[in-house]
């Protein structure tokens, strides 16, 4: 159970990730009910992208965010490491 | 015609035998989508980073929802 320390930038970075998701949380909404928005689907793609190029900075720094192969695993495992996401 | 708002009022039947001071007037507070109908393409959108913290990507819907004794204390 090693210690990470989280650098500055880490906490910059998480918060546009969580911005990200959640935009793409309510443009799903949205998209469920107006299928033929070109404009926010496109909207929706280019932040589908944005999500996954942040989560993959965000975990450099923290780790593996997400379970069952979803993520990358350090060496060695380091799913369980502290801080979990509510110590953040 | 009075100036719309989406706080709503009623006065409730209060009893002789109300054991607490009776409150006369009720109100309560409605969400904006109720008069939006469909929702139109292309509302105007909140930075990713506000969206965040407002609830909602659309300022057309954002809805502070506060009690009652809030909107009192903001406005007299």
């Amino acid at each position: 159970m090693a210690q990470k320390q989280l650098p500055q930038e880490f906490y910059q970075l998480l918060e546009e990730l969580q911005a990200v998701d959640f935009a793409l949380v309510d443009l799903t909404l949205y998209l469920d009910t107006h299928p033929t928005d070109a404009e926010a689907i496109n909207q929706f793609n280019q932040l589908s992208y944005q999500s996954r190029t942040l989560r993959n900075k965000v975990e450099q720094i923290y780790g593996p965010l997400q379970q069952y192969g979803k993520s990358y695993s350090g060496y060695p495992w380091d799913w369980n490491d502290a801080p979990w996401p509510w110590q953040i | 015609m009075q100036h719309f708002s989406r706080w709503k009022y009623y006065h409730p039947y209060i009893s002789p035998f109300d054991p607490c001071p009776p409150i006369k007037v009720k109100a309560y507070s409605t969400p904006p989508h109720l008069y939006m109908g469909f929702q139109p393409e292309g509302l105007q959108q909140y930075q990713l980073r506000e969206a965040l913290y407002a609830g909602t990507l659309w300022p057309a819907l954002y809805d502070p929802y506060e009690g009652i004794q809030h909107k009192e204390k903001r406005e007299g």
